[in-house]
């Protein structure tokens, strides 16, 4: 290939331009947009944490037991810098909170929050606040997130509030002195004998992420931290008597709902063919029910269709529901611990995360349903037809179960185990705030709803981690105020850090705790209102039986 | 090659070389230390949201070496990196992350084939990305960054009805900045600035990041800038320099300004400066012409010979960019080998983006009757491309279609009057001329 004249010349260029390049290689700045080239390049990897569903609750109200409370947070792992950050919502997103009460894996019912920003004050400033955020229309405030609440069921779309506000973010002590008076504040009406709660919290999730680099070979949240300890979390929080959300209105009949929520974001860009449209169109790119299937049971490469489809879809695909009845944990368990895999395929399993447990658990091979027990599968409502049940991943909970109640229908200690530790007022029976998920999740995964010897076995301990950092609280929203405490500080790693004053954290109790692991923890917080009356706590012909022993 | 001491150059880009590839050890954990501040008087004080990912990445794979979906992330993250950061050294360190998910599992590894298609965009090696991202699309086809691959690419092979269904599908399963701003550009490209605007406008509200502001207001810029709106263009530049103050390509924008208000002596002093930051072969092109106009023909010399070694600095990643060589070649006095790059990469790819070059090269190898139905290929999709049309007029001059000639020509200069410091004078020119009869 012969030279061009004047790349022969570049030789003697470079000693003049060499030095002016040289200099700039150290130099590269980031954070540019350079286009290196004609081929525009435009971004690929854009976080957008803001519509990311991270946990989704349900249990009869503590205070109320004629009531359901849903938690559903987003927007996970907000550090609580005091810095200028600020976490909001996004103002082209559909918030909702899904409820099946027929188990047809469609949503009766959708409670769906949207918001719009009011940052008008921002104008001149990045800031969120220009002095100390006392209430919610303090003019120190600068950034004012508004929302509307709509209900969605057969009877049409009918807005239960009209205009709410969010608690803004902690962003630390000189911005917001008292978190829990923006709480108080931010506390809305829904409907005659509702209400809800928007704004931040101190993330409720507890577990010790290492159990995943262990167990999974993997990084739950792709972030490295070990603990979610004074992380905060976008919540709402909403409480609704339970004939709202029941079959044909009536709890009494129809106590079993599934739960989950969904996040839809607007594809509002003119786009294709000349067509002057597209705007309105709200696509599904969020969704979770029951905790850590996203992260245990869904493989990887299944994970963004998961969060695209609904619930109806689930039992379609082989490849979801293979990995509920051939799960990948157990292996893992086998080949760390020598712990032996429980035989597949597992029904108990599909009962778990696909149907609910019932005696009549439709299964997806035809088999007889393995759980000798009536729990928490829509199936049980005595308005439900079978014959339009289909299997569906959702948080499945009975809300005829009151309070803390044994497998006989006696009123127990709340335990931090749920159905494993003989309160099936717990997870996977819906889940409440202090259910150690991850340690349930675990047991259930090595066989502990068909064989009790798994909860005392070599696995109890799960990831040592028992409790959340920080208690529950006993009056609505149950939640706790965000931190402000920096996580990353060496000196509030210990995960006691105070949060606001003036809670009332309930005693701490701890009955199945097994150690605390690398942090101090304040105990098993769960809300439960004791009446010392044992509720009607099973439906039907499995009244009473114990989890069947193998 | 002839025998000229060839060798300095070579040794020339190794000492370049050994600066812009610090620690790029392929795929290897102990690349550099992504926290470290440049050493540049205006260092950012925190790193990017961008390098703490990467940070956090490389910390859980030294944990996990044998986390597929994670090397494959720390690949994909290298890739954003060398875009926002403009050093080509990140695509080596992505290939062997990338290599190394492939390595841990082999089979159904979705994600590394997007992170390799990704990369081969970057590299413009556009054939293999579609590929790669096809193959991809079959393995993921509810992730969006699948389709922000295959749009990419096909945009570049000329296969604009599968990027624009591409964009559609992203849309549909990840509506983002991502999609946002692919739906800009196909727009933009098929004449639609309005609505391209619209939706770089949607891709800015979802923003959340200084570099993806930056990008935002860049882009909304130039399509002000393209639509010969300068002030719309410099507030544009100036929002996003709010954000992201250090940002290069706003400062290549602040500089076309300067440029086009009068302040030629201010753009040459930025130009200098962002050539110095950012040595990117397009900069170093736009500072050679803005000071040939400027008459300083010497100094342009200059820089486009170190544009020469710039060049081969990217070919030694892996990046080749014949078709801005092809027009480069044209411009600045080798129309063979103008010829021989563009002509190559329309081998390589049919679009309008190398129907363009190949058409210019051809007119300054005088062959205008051949190069007219490249020029018109061009323009099919409707593109309103000031360069394009005047490429189009001095073709038709060349063939004495003096009307057609005049025609495109005024396109040119009314779709941007100031789209190039050196053509847009030469299209007020011959434009003089042809109306003269001359």
């Amino acid at each position: 290939m012969s030279q061009s004249p004047h790349r022969r010349r570049a030789a003697t260029a470079m000693i003049v331009a060499g030095t002016t390049l040289a200099a700039t290689a150290l130099a590269l700045v980031p954070g540019g947009a350079a286009t290196a080239s004609s081929h525009r390049e435009a971004p690929l990897i854009a976080d957008a944490p803001a519509y990311d569903n991270t946990d989704v609750y349900a249990f009869v109200s503590p205070e109320n037991p004629d009531k359901v409370t849903f938690v559903a947070n987003w927007f996970g792992l907000q550090e609580p810098n005091g810095g200028p950050t600020f976490y909001p919502w996004a103002d082209d997103a559909y918030y909702n909170i899904k409820i099946d009460s027929d188990g047809d894996a469609v949503a009766d019912t959708t409670y769906r929050y949207e918001f719009t920003t009011d940052n008008a004050a921002q104008q001149n400033t990045f800031l969120y606040a220009n002095g100390p955020v006392e209430s919610l229309d303090d003019e120190n405030l600068l950034f004012k997130q508004y929302y509307t609440l709509t209900k969605i069921d057969a009877y049409g779309v009918e807005t239960v509030v009209a205009e709410g506000q969010a608690a803004p973010s902690n962003t630390g002590p000189a911005s917001v002195p008292d978190y829990d008076a923006l709480i108080e504040d931010a506390t809305e009406p829904v409907g005659k004998d509702g209400e809800t709660f928007v704004g931040q919290i101190e993330d409720p999730f507890f577990l010790d992420l290492r159990v995943f680099d262990l167990l999974y070979g993997g990084d739950l949240s792709e972030v490295g931290q070990d603990t979610l300890a004074g992380y905060n979390v976008n919540t709402t929080v909403l409480e609704v008597p339970i004939d709202e959300v029941a079959l044909n209105g009536d709890g009494a009949a129809n106590p079993v709902i599934g739960v989950w929520s969904t996040t839809d974001r607007a594809a509002n860009v003119t786009f294709g063919g000349g067509v002057e449209e597209s705007s309105g169109d709200y696509v599904q790119v969020s969704r979770l029910g029951n905790p850590l299937v996203n992260e245990v049971v869904i493989p990887v490469g299944l994970k963004d269709a998961f969060n695209a489809i609904s619930p109806d879809v689930d039992a379609t695909i082989p490849a979801v529901v293979e990995r509920v009845t051939d799960p990948e944990v157990p292996k893992l368990v086998e080949a760390i611990y020598g712990i032996p895999a429980p035989a597949t395929p597992r029904n108990d399993l599909v009962e778990i995360f696909l149907t609910g447990i019932a005696i009549d658990a439709p299964t997806l091979d035809g088999t007889a349903a393995p759980i000798a027990a009536d729990l928490n599968s829509q199936i049980l409502n005595a308005d439900a037809d079978p014959k339009t049940f289909m299997p569906s991943e959702m948080l499945r909970l009975n809300t005829a179960i009151k309070e803390p109640t044994t497998l006989a229908g006696e009123p127990t200690e709340a335990s931090r185990l749920g159905v494993f530790g003989d309160d099936i007022q717990g997870f996977p029976n819906g889940r409440r705030l202090a259910d150690d998920v991850v340690d349930i999740g675990l047991l259930a995964l090595q066989g502990a709803a068909l064989d009790p010897a798994v909860v005392t076995g070599p696995l109890s301990g799960g990831d040592e981690v028992d409790a959340n950092d920080k208690g529950f609280d006993t009056e609505f929203p149950y939640v706790v105020a965000a931190s402000n405490l920096n996580v990353n500080d060496e000196a509030n790693s210990q995960g006691d850090g105070t949060v606001a004053q003036g809670r009332t954290n309930a005693p701490a109790t701890d009955p199945a705790s097994s150690g605390g692991g690398m942090f101090d923890f304040l105990g098993d917080l769960l809300p439960g209102v004791m009446t010392g009356a044992a509720g009607v706590v099973l439906i039907g012909a499995g009244a009473g039986r114990h989890l069947r022993e193998k | 090659m002839t025998g000229e001491p060839r060798s300095r150059v070579p040794a020339l880009l190794v000492v370049l070389g050994a600066l812009l590839l610090v620690g790029a050890v392929a795929g290897a954990l102990t690349a550099r230390d992504s926290t470290t501040s440049p050493a540049a008087p205006t260092a950012m004080s925190q790193p990017s949201a961008l390098q703490q990912t990467i940070q956090r990445t490389q910390d859980a794979l030294r944990r996990n070496p044998g986390n597929a979906p994670l090397w494959a992330q720390l690949g994909a993250s290298y890739v954003e990196q060398a875009r926002i950061s403009g050093d080509p050294s990140y695509y080596g360190q992505a290939e062997g992350a990338l290599d190394r998910s492939l390595a841990v599992e082999p089979d159904g590894n979705g994600e590394a084939l997007i992170g390799l298609a990704q990369l081969a965009n970057a590299r413009h090696d556009f054939a293999a990305a579609r590929d790669l991202g096809e193959r991809a699309r079959e393995l993921r086809p509810y992730t969006g960054a699948v389709y922000g691959v295959l749009a990419d690419a096909y945009t570049q092979l000329g296969d604009t009805a599968a990027a624009s269904a591409a964009i559609e599908s992203m849309l549909g399963v990840d509506p983002g900045l991502a999609a946002f701003t692919r739906a800009s550009y196909d727009l933009e490209l098929h004449g639609r600035a309005d609505e391209a605007r619209q939706a770089m406008q949607r891709a800015l509200s979802s923003a959340l990041t200084p570099a993806d502001v930056a990008y935002c207001r860049y882009y909304l810029g130039e399509l002000a800038w393209n639509a010969g709106d300068v002030d719309g263009a410099a507030e544009h530049y100036a929002a996003g320099l709010v954000a992201a103050p250090h940002d290069v390509a706003l400062a290549q924008g602040q500089a076309r300004i300067a440029w086009a208000q009068g302040r030629v002596d201010d753009a040459i002093t930025a130009y200098a400066d962002l050539t110095t930051r950012v040595p990117l072969p397009q900069y170093l092109l736009e500072y050679g012409e803005l000071l040939e106009s400027a008459g300083r023909a010497d100094e342009a010399r200059a820089q486009y010979d170190v544009l020469a070694a710039a060049q081969q600095l990217y070919a030694s990643s892996g990046s080749t960019d014949d078709q801005v060589a092809a027009l480069v070649a044209a411009d600045h006095g080798d129309p063979a080998e103008a010829l021989r790059l563009a002509q190559g990469e329309w081998d390589r790819r049919q679009s309008m983006f190398s129907a363009d070059a190949l058409a210019w090269a051809l007119h300054v190898n005088g062959r205008d009757a051949e190069a007219l139905p490249f020029a018109e290929l061009a323009s099919a999709t409707g593109w309103r491309n000031a360069t394009h049309a005047y490429h189009r007029g001095m073709i038709l001059a060349g063939l004495d279609r003096r009307e057609d000639a005049i025609a495109a020509l005024d396109e040119a200069l009314a779709i941007n009057p100031n789209f190039h410091p050196l053509h847009a004078p030469d299209a007020v020119a011959t434009r003089t001329r042809l109306e003269s009869g001359a």
